[in-house]
């Protein structure tokens, strides 16, 4: 099977066409790549928090409204976490 | 994409005795929604107003430009994350040891770069193999 970056490049490559179903116009996709390319010149990914660091711990609610705490789920072994911005 | 391939790893994740929780400033209701239509075996987690990805350094503002294209698409982020500045997390994922460390971090201002899951995974092995010496 395709690894998850080959298939987000799949769909990059598609939408970036221009062609249906996105029908992306051109400036469209120049626009996002202009605000990419100024994110990364802030400096913004070196100043995230890095290997060694101490994780903050967090308490938040899941899908069921039932209340997550890290410092439980560490209790029983390492923890991924993975930061998703929405599918808005 | 990215939360059905996480999805491919659950089982092998939980294997090696860790667990995985997804972070996302959306709103519950559509966190309930989108779990529910993939059929997620862990959880989604809403952190309101991304206080927890401040503390992790992630968060940045959509410039006024971007927000008028997506607002253009038909996206609207301020309906499902109440966030009316238009702020987001970089994407990223962390792999956190037993205290609290973290032991391997990929983050990426380009959101079209998306960390591998297998590489996730070897990152857990290693992990694992070494909390076993």
């Amino acid at each position: 099977m395709a690894s998850l970056q080959q298939r987000l490049d799949e769909f990059k490559k598609s939408f970036e066409s221009g062609a249906p179903p996105y029908n992306a116009p051109y400036e469209a996709i120049e626009t996002m790549h202009r605000a990419t390319a100024e994110l990364k010149a802030t400096g913004i990914e070196e100043r995230a928090l890095k290997v060694g660091h101490r994780a903050p711990s967090f308490t938040l609610f899941n899908q069921d409204h039932a209340q997550i705490e890290s410092t439980d789920l560490l209790r029983h072994g390492p923890l991924v976490v993975s930061f998703f911005r929405g599918h808005w | 994409m990215e939360l059905e391939a996480l999805q491919q790893i659950y089982a092998d994740v939980r294997g090696l005795g860790a667990q995985i929780v997804v972070i996302t400033p959306e709103l519950e209701r559509y966190t309930r929604a989108l779990h529910k239509k993939l059929n997620l075996s862990f959880d989604i987690l809403t952190d309101l107003h991304l206080k927890i990805a401040e503390q992790f350094r992630l968060v940045f503002t959509l410039p006024d430009y971007l927000r008028d294209l997506y607002k253009s698409f038909g996206s609207s982020l301020d309906r499902f994350n109440d966030e009316p500045e238009y702020r987001l997390p970089m994407p990223a994922r962390y792999v956190i040891d037993e205290q609290g460390i973290i032991r391997a971090a990929d983050v990426n201002a380009d959101y079209t770069i998306r960390p591998e899951p297998a590489e996730t995974l070897r990152q857990l092995r290693s992990l694992s193999a070494a909390a076993a010496d």
